[in-house]
């Protein structure tokens, strides 16, 4: 027998071992070979020859199996051991062939091996799986080769942040800003000649679309215009410019919408209904507010990875409600489908999808790519997504009212004033009539006691948000009811504040070990009530394989009474899966609990004994009480409720071999990437590794992220890849620059900004300089990497839309609040359709459009607006008919014109002034005498062909002039 | 009034501007692209008509018969089939017969059930894969997978796919159309999308109407008003173009606008019928009394029109009214009859008339839902989903006809047999479009990705 067999089986395989060993030595007796020799080659090997070898052996190692040697299934793949020698039912082998496809997908692929092939190969495993060929074919495996240091030392993203000198240029005044020092150089290096400034017009309009994503309207040339002939010095005229628009309202809305693509922001799940996602838009909005305010993007990360766990959270600056805990709202923006038959693949899929989109957004790092297996190219090991995912399974998401002008925390404070003040006057005398045990007065045949709340402290491990659920304490207190039902002490009761607060109280996760789990409750109807299994949230909208797991509407209401609630139905199906009692009190109404039990058939029944009555203001001093208490809890305004991220029950999650979580190895500690640290780590903490300034990654990718928006390239081009396969940077250098003063600056973009528009490489004309040949500008920097000009680009899709408005003067200046609905077209039907909104969407910004994810909005998609899946930096800039035939024939673009038209066959001026100021408006430039005299030539051609209309004359031409590229493209 | 399509709409032009071969490095600037590479080798097809069957036809009632359904019908599944796996619905019946009689066809003796008498007919025309499986026992999941290779939303379709990689033969329209015969399949229209490449490749959804797609109805009064509004912007955007120093971008784009305006007289002539004989029309069913059977029809010979103009891959949906399109959770013999009835005579009618018009050699027409349904009831008369093993066919160019690979048990509840995935069928197509699946790739966020992913072998038994 073969020794690693005994030293590693169980005892009563040892017991089979030795009789079969016994048999092996008893057979061997009587023949001079062994006959577990013949049958294994007579049988066994060709068998594995036939259906195994080509991915698992002669040097092939599927799943890191190899199947042509003793060692190589002893050692087994990924998932382990391939076969326990006389265990078939515990060999991974025999389960592959069996089709069962439990722990690991059938083998062969291809063909189930017939039933005898089968049987064949249990009777050899049963019998020992005697197995000759005891030399390993190739003992290296795959994964021996795999090394984070050594990944890491060999990538340059990985290694830290240098500050590098300026370098020493040849046109010693050409630099305006110490980053035009570093394009100069190279420029230098290649012998090329920079480009000479843009226009001042042309470069007013560039950074009024680069900053606010508006073009200058005419009081803002006006304005310019007037600022240059002050100053004198056209840089500081240029100054006081950046300097206004960072300040305007609209630099948010511009810059928000970038950071919108990389956290694949959406209002709508997707998949065959399209669901709601609950409150997205406040999402933006914070956003908006956020990049407005110029918060520091370090406080942005932390607010986005951990807002829910700062010490001292960002408050609103009027409103004085909590900031930070609305950034951890992206976590919850991605796609999702009902009805997962899987629900623990269902959360790993979404996981996948969080992982992606943090760790691309805040590192430019593809760590998705190492959810099967260490990574191919990069230091990331599959260990590493582990650890980020068990930050994911040990959080929660969570509905959060936001305290708008911190009324809840009043009300609470008043509340919790009458209350102490009444008990202080009763005293200790007149306690409460009913003194709830510790102890059950309930019993379940069947079944255990999950929890009562009658301790003073929240029990271990529950989570409340927002200002409304309140423990009931036992004492006089108890007796003032704050809303239309009484309170009973030992209970958790969200009418505690008011029948007005909103709030969501969330239990520890739990092994789900029972068909039933009944709540005593008292509440109105339409409170919701639930299990959350395995983290799967899209029960409320379709209850579809989770029936009975949820109670909402009306089957809340006990009508004022103590009921029991039972969660059931499909509930039995995920006995041994994970899972959280839920409760939300979204505002009317209220709910209150008194205890939970888990048991498998009825409710629990009274022990013995009536119920105490419950507590009631019954004396005039009570009674008064009460009422103060009533008006301070009666003044709860509607609430504002935020998805947001709330820290749960600490979970390691279990390597999932090859990405299937059927197949779990060894639990990862929250923990951030090996390569910058590993160590286990809280949320908060990983939060701090994330925005500090010496990872190596957080703030290159940031800078590249805000310079790509103005350059069109990143200085690294692949802006959400980093690794080994993006790109390198053109100039490492002022990356490095940049990365170092954007972190010594206070992570402030709006001066990063700043720096970078008021720099003479931005202010350059996108035509090259005359004193270049041609030849040397096609050999030395064909694609304009060095920046020899500037770059010409076309207006991204918000912008087309946005400055048709602006320039037809329908633009909407209302910022915040709900989407406007997506206008549908005929071509956009389906399953979740909405009802369609405005052709013009009211007028408002793109950034307040709705979002749905099978129903974009198809102008902007047209445009390039991406589709919210993934992280998505850089959009694609494609140039094609279809836009033509969009601002050819889109209605919107139509209705929009005939308002413009109307407004200037209005007009008082001559045609020839109209058109001046016109072309202004809509292109930002000065119209040569020739192009005046052309446009006026025809306007007075399509007056002719409108039959002396004049507005369907203006209102052409205005289409055209938006058609035209000078419209379209930013130079 | 003409309307912007769902995100259908950028796809029309894309393609338009780009010569063929170098179309997928002319749409996109981006360094994450790579360009389109044309064929790897001689294609045996060069166009796709892809007949989705939205909602998963049950295999075991229309080309995999299974007469131990017969036998054991009304018995207890876990009884007889054994172990099942848990199912979209959670409501397993017992073990169902097929409602309806199969017979042996043609020279290869197919089988097929009675709901086709039809495509009975050009059987040996057929390659069925009765050993099909897919990922996913939902919907969404299983259309984005059928579609794109992926469970998940947001990845190129494969008709975008073939149109980065191979380009288009008419800059008049688009290289992948999505012929929409009333629904959109649960997953919206990204299950039609460009995924990572750029938005040029996504599918263009054409309505079977007169004008077909979004944007293409010139909103001017009169051609010349457009015409003399077309030249002004051209000649205006000579300034623009000198000033930006003759920037090839701004060339394209203004050419762009000479594409748009011809494509809005080419499309709406592409739908106009009036062109096809009386008997063309009627044997595409388009006289049917039958409403679903005219507007397939009506599908099916558009569909032989975009081939007729080179359009690279074409895809049809199916017209709603039949039930729950394929998916008979109930009603099995309700929503199949009238779901076989809509599709049967027409896609027998599209490929005789693609023979008789020697289109057939070099159209690949590939038959398939996103899943099949268990051969055990859901409740009493309905079937659930089921990718454990299901059959899909294809035909025409570089496809043997008359064959059938794989299968599944003698339930028809697993593929046991040659078994296949949708990797497979995806990794077959491009193979027969002169495309070798694992070196058509797109560089997106560090990884060279792939129709495939890591998969795909071909399936060998349907080539010629």
């Amino acid at each position: 027998m073969n020794r690693t067999f005994l030293s590693t089986a169980s005892s009563w395989r040892l017991t089979l071992a030795i009789v079969f060993a016994l048999l092996g030595t008893r057979l061997s007796i009587a023949s001079d070979r062994d006959p577990r020799h013949d049958f294994f080659e007579n049988k066994i090997r060709p068998l594995l020859v036939q259906h195994c070898y080509e991915c698992h052996g002669e040097g092939e190692s599927e799943a890191g199996l190899q199947l042509d040697s003793r060692p190589g299934w002893e050692v087994g793949g990924d998932s382990g051991a391939a076969i326990v020698p006389g265990d078939a039912d515990a060999s991974l082998l025999i389960d592959a062939v069996r089709y069962t496809e439990d722990v690991i997908p059938g083998m062969p692929p291809d063909s189930r091996l017939s039933d005898d092939d089968v049987a064949l190969l249990t009777k050899w495993v049963n019998e020992g799986a005697f197995d000759p060929r005891t030399q390993a074919s190739s003992p290296e495996s795959e994964r021996a080769t795999f090394s984070v240091s050594q990944r890491r030392a060999e990538h340059w993203s990985w290694q830290p942040i240098q500050n590098p000198d300026l370098p020493v240029v040849n046109q010693t005044d050409w630099p305006r800003k110490s980053l035009d020092h570093f394009i100069a150089k190279k420029l230098d290096d290649a012998g090329i000649v920079p480009a000479e400034d843009a226009d001042d017009l042309v470069w007013l309009r560039r950074v009024c679309f680069d900053l606010t994503g508006l073009p200058p309207s005419l009081d803002q040339i006006q304005h310019f215009r007037d600022l240059l002939r002050t100053f004198e010095s056209r840089q500081r005229a240029r100054e006081q410019v950046v300097d206004e628009l960072l300040d305007s309202p609209s630099f948010g809305e511009k810059w928000a919408r970038h950071w919108m693509d990389l956290v694949r922001y959406a209002e709508t799940f997707g998949h065959e209904f399209d669901y709601e996602i609950p409150y997205a838009h406040e999402y933006r909005d914070y956003l908006i507010r956020a990049f407005n305010l110029d918060v520091p993007y370090d406080q942005m990360i932390r607010e986005h990875v951990a807002g829910d766990l700062l010490e001292r959270p960002r408050r609103h600056e009027t409103e004085s409600f909590n900031e930070s805990v609305i950034a951890t709202g992206y976590w919850h923006l991605h796609e999702a489908t009902h009805a997962p038959t899987d629900v623990l693949q269902n959360e790993a899929d979404i996981a996948a999808n969080q992982i992606d989109v943090f760790s691309k957004t805040f590192m430019g790092l593809t760590v998705a790519c190492a959810r099967c297996h260490d990574h191919k190219f990069d230091a990331i090991s599959t260990a590493d997504y582990y650890g980020l995912f068990s930050y994911l399974q040990s959080s929660r998401r969570i509905e959060r009212p936001l305290d708008v002008h911190g009324r809840g925390a009043q009300i609470a404070t008043q509340a919790q004033a009458i209350r102490r003040d009444f008990a202080e006057r009763i005293g200790v005398a007149t306690s409460d009539d009913r003194s709830k045990d510790a102890e059950s007065q309930w019993v379940a045949p069947a079944g255990t006691r999950y929890i009562g709340f009658e301790d003073p402290e929240l029990p271990n491990g529950w989570i409340v948000a927002g200002t409304s659920f309140g423990l009931v304490p036992d004492s006089p207190e108890a007796r003032l009811s704050a809303g239309s039902h009484k309170h009973l002490p030992g209970t958790i009761d969200s009418s505690w504040y008011g029948e007005g607060a909103a709030g969501t109280l969330q239990s520890p996760t739990f092994e789900i070990t029972s068909d039933k789990i009944h709540l005593r409750v008292r509440s109105d109807a339409n409170q919701m009530i639930r299990v959350v299994i395995d983290n799967f949230q899209l029960a409320p909208a379709n209850a579809l394989l989770f029936r009975g797991t949820l109670l909402n509407g009306k089957q809340t209401d006990t009508k004022g009474q103590w009921q029991w609630k039972t969660l059931g139905g499909d509930l039995r199906k995920y006995i041994g899966q994970r899972a959280y009692l839920e409760l939300i009190d979204r505002g009317p109404g209220s709910i209150a609990v008194d205890e939970i039990w888990f048991a498998g058939d009825g409710p629990p029944t009274r022990r013995a004994g009536d119920e105490t009555s419950d507590s009631a203001a019954n004396d005039d001093q009570a009674k008064s009480a009460e009422e103060a208490l009533k008006a301070a809890c009666g003044q709860w305004p509607a609430p504002r409720m935020v998805l947001a991220m709330a820290e749960g029950s600490a979970i390691q999650t279990p390597v999932y071999i090859r990405g299937s979580h059927t197949n779990q190895g060894d639990p990862v500690p929250q923990r951030n990437l090996e390569a910058l640290g590993g160590r286990p780590r809280t949320r908060l903490e990983l939060a701090d590794e994330i925005a500090s300034a010496s990872n190596p990654l957080t703030t290159r990718v940031y800078v590249n992220r805000i310079w790509q928006k103005l350059f069109g390239k990143g200085i690294v081009e692949s802006v959400d890849d980093f690794g080994p396969q993006g790109t390198r940077p053109s100039h490492p250098d002022l990356l490095d620059h940049l990365a170092t003063t954007f972190s010594q600056d206070g992570w402030s973009t709006k001066r990063l900004l700043r720096r970078l528009v008021l720099s003479r490489t931005y202010g350059q004309s996108v035509v090259a300089h005359p004193r270049n040949s041609r030849q040397l500008l096609s050999t030395a920097d064909p694609t304009n990497r060095l920046l020899h000009r500037m770059t010409l680009r076309r207006l991204p899709a918000e912008s087309i839309r946005d400055a048709i408005l602006h320039t037809a003067g329908t633009l909407s200046s209302d910022a915040f609040g709900p989407s406007v609905p997506t206008h549908r077209t005929a071509f956009m039907s389906g399953r979740g359709a909405r009802r369609s909104g405005p052709l013009d969407g009211h007028g408002r910004r793109s950034i307040y459009l709705a979002v749905y994810r099978n129903f974009l909005n198809p102008f902007l998609t047209t445009f390039d607006r991406p589709n919210p899946f993934g992280p998505k930096g850089r959009r694609s800039q494609s140039n094609v008919p279809a836009q033509s035939l969009a601002l050819m024939n889109d209605p919107f673009v139509i209705q929009q014109a005939d308002k413009l038209g109307k407004q200037l066959v209005a007009s008082a001026e001559s045609p020839d002034a109209v058109i001046r100021g016109l072309v202004l408006r809509v292109h930002a430039s000065e119209p040569s005498d020739d192009q005046v005299q052309s446009l006026v030539r025809f306007h007075q051609d399509l007056v002719r062909m409108h039959n002396g209309s004049g507005e369907a004359a203006w209102k052409d031409l205005v289409h055209a002039l938006w058609n035209m590229k000078a419209f379209t493209y930013l130079r | 009034m003409l309307q912007s399509v769902g995100s259908g709409l950028g796809i029309m032009a894309l393609q338009s501007l780009l010569a063929p071969e170098a179309s997928a490095s002319t749409a996109s600037s981006q360094n994450e692209s790579k360009s389109g590479h044309g064929p790897h080798f001689e294609p045996k097809a060069k166009r796709v008509i892809f007949l989705y069957m939205d909602g998963g036809p049950s295999h075991v009632d229309t080309f995999d018969y299974k007469p131990m359904l017969e036998k054991f019908d009304g018995a207890d599944p876990k009884q007889t089939i054994g172990k099942l796996a848990p199912t979209q619905f959670d409501n397993v019946g017992k073990v169902l017969a097929s409602p309806w009689k199969f017979k042996q066809h043609g020279q290869s003796g197919a089988y097929v059930s009675d709901l086709f008498p039809h495509l009975a007919t050009v059987v040996d025309d057929l390659a069925f894969v009765h050993s099909m499986t897919s990922e996913f026992s939902e919907h969404t999941s299983a259309n984005y997978f059928l579609h794109t290779g992926n469970g998940l939303q947001g990845r190129p379709s494969m008709g975008a796919w073939l149109g980065y990689g191979l380009g288009t033969e008419n800059s008049q329209l688009p290289g992948f159309v999505v012929i929409n015969g009333g629904l959109i399949p649960p997953g919206g229209l990204d299950c039609f999308g460009s995924g990572f490449l750029p938005s040029a490749f996504q599918g263009s959804v054409f309505l079977p109407t007169g004008n077909p797609i979004a944007n293409i109805q010139a909103h001017e009064r009169s051609a010349q008003l457009q015409r003399k509004k077309l030249d002004f912007i051209s000649n205006f955007d000579q300034d623009f173009l000198e000033a930006t120093d003759f920037d090839p971008e701004i060339e394209a784009a203004i050419s762009n606008y000479e594409t748009a305006f011809q494509m809005q007289t080419t499309v709406p002539e592409l739908v106009d019928l009036q062109q096809e004989t009386q008997s063309t029309k009627r044997m595409y069913g388009i006289e049917s009394d039958f409403k679903n059977t005219r507007t397939f029809g009506t599908q099916c010979l558009l569909a032989r029109r975009l081939v007729e103009r080179g359009v690279r891959f074409i895809e049809l949906t199916c017209p709603s009214g039949n039930g729950d399109r394929w998916d008979q959770h109930n009603a099995l013999v309700d929503g199949h009859t009238k779901n076989c009835r809509t599709v049967d005579q027409p896609i027998a009618a599209l490929i005789k008339d693609l023979k008789q018009r020697g289109l057939f050699e070099s159209t690949l027409v590939v038959w398939a839902g996103e899943f099949g349904r268990t051969p055990f009831a859901q409740g009493k008369n309905g079937r659930d989903h089921n990718p454990f093993g299901f059959t899909i066919w294809m035909a025409g160019g570089g496809v043997k006809g008359g064959v059938k690979v794989g299968e599944t048990d003698p339930w028809g509840y697993r593929a046991v047999s040659n078994r296949y995935q949708i990797h497979d069928l995806h990794a077959t197509m491009l193979h027969l479009l002169g495309v070798d699946h694992e070196r058509s790739t797109f560089r997106f966020s560090g990884r060279d990705m792939r129709l495939t992913d890591v998969h795909g072998r071909l399936i060998e038994g349907v080539l010629a």
